[in-house]
């Protein structure tokens, strides 16, 4: 697992509503980090870094979520306006964080049922008792598995395209610092 | 998934030292209270939840590691990393054995024992990945990290 950035700039003497600012946008970034391998279904070591990172941003949204409950200008409809804006990019990030976290938990079924096999027949030659029938549950699994994957994978890739369609990276930054 | 902590008594206005102080204290409060739970291992959605909220206080240690010095604050962050990691091994395990029991009905007889024979070698890795985690947690206990942690975000307990 890559290790979360380090963040610039923090002022521990600063607002909270100030270093907000500083510290949403690095966790923007760090995700936009592993943008170039999302085009590449094999890439699961990157993708399972891009979900961490997710994970870190949903993480320090939830921590700065009172700065957009409670906005500088602070007439009612702002406050309303900027909640509901916070809770519509807050979604979005929950959501991609499941549909990777989806896909990462078929490589993890995988890895687990191709090492499982292997030390099964390994065992099985050692013992004298290789049976051809004795895998078959396990086998289907792995192909149900490998299917579940290529959905959740396409699923998140149509996902990432919208997003990227609607200029999703800048509305966020741009939100974060306003 | 164990629910956000809401963090009330933050204001935006206060300095973020003030604010990381409140914030670590409170998720550490919280992953704490699952550790019962934890050690006696029926329910599994203990581990899930004292490691989820071990997640949300490493984020909030990461985002606010510059408030307080850095060696202390290293030795801290390092035990709770060690938690996560512990609880990781545990918690990877309850959920590969409860999604292939749900599998099981949806399989012929005869594959159903194959994964019976699979779960029954996951239960046996998970009741050793649970060795470390609770050799780590009497091994704090040992050590004061409660106390330490406390002192040092808090200042007192």
């Amino acid at each position: 697992m890559a290790k979360a950035h380090k963040i610039s700039g923090v002022k521990p003497l600063g607002s909270y509503r100030e270093n907000a600012r500083i510290i949403l946008p690095e966790k923007v970034e760090e995700v936009y980090t592993w943008e170039p391998f999302v085009r590449d279904a094999a890439r699961r070591e990157e993708l399972h870094n891009m979900r961490i990172s997710i994970k870190r941003l949903r993480y320090t949204m939830e921590l700065f979520r009172v700065v957009y409950e409670f906005p500088e200008e602070c007439s009612k409809d702002a406050v309303a306006a900027d909640d509901k804006r916070f809770a519509e990019f807050f979604a979005i990030i929950v959501d991609l964080q499941e549909i990777l976290g989806d896909i990462h938990d078929c490589d993890v079924v995988l890895q687990v049922l191709t090492d499982y096999t292997c030390q099964s027949a390994s065992d099985a030659v050692v013992l004298g008792s290789l049976s051809a029938t004795g895998k078959a549950g396990i086998d289907r699994l792995i192909d149900q598995t490998r299917e579940t994957r290529k959905a959740d994978y396409k699923k998140f890739l149509e996902k990432w395209d919208q997003l990227s369609a609607v200029d999703f990276k800048r509305k966020l930054l741009s939100f974060f610092l306003t | 998934m164990v629910a956000e902590a809401r963090i009330a008594a933050v204001s935006p206005d206060e300095t973020l030292e003030a604010c990381a102080r409140k914030i670590i204290v409170r998720y550490f409060h919280q992953m704490m209270s699952y550790k019962d739970g934890v050690r006696v291992g029926r329910d599994i959605e203990f581990v899930h939840d004292m490691r989820v909220t071990s997640r949300r206080l490493r984020a909030a240690m990461d985002n606010f590691a510059d408030c307080f010095p850095k060696k202390p604050f290293r030795r801290h962050y390092k035990k709770v990393k060690a938690i996560t990691r512990t609880m990781g091994a545990v918690r990877d395990l309850d959920v590969l054995i409860n999604r292939f029991q749900k599998t099981l009905d949806n399989l012929p007889e005869t594959e159903q024992t194959d994964i019976q024979k699979l779960i029954v070698h996951l239960q046996r890795e998970r009741e050793e990945a649970r060795k470390p985690m609770l050799t780590l947690f009497t091994k704090l206990e040992e050590t004061g990290f409660e106390t330490q942690f406390l002192e040092f975000f808090v200042g007192k307990v």
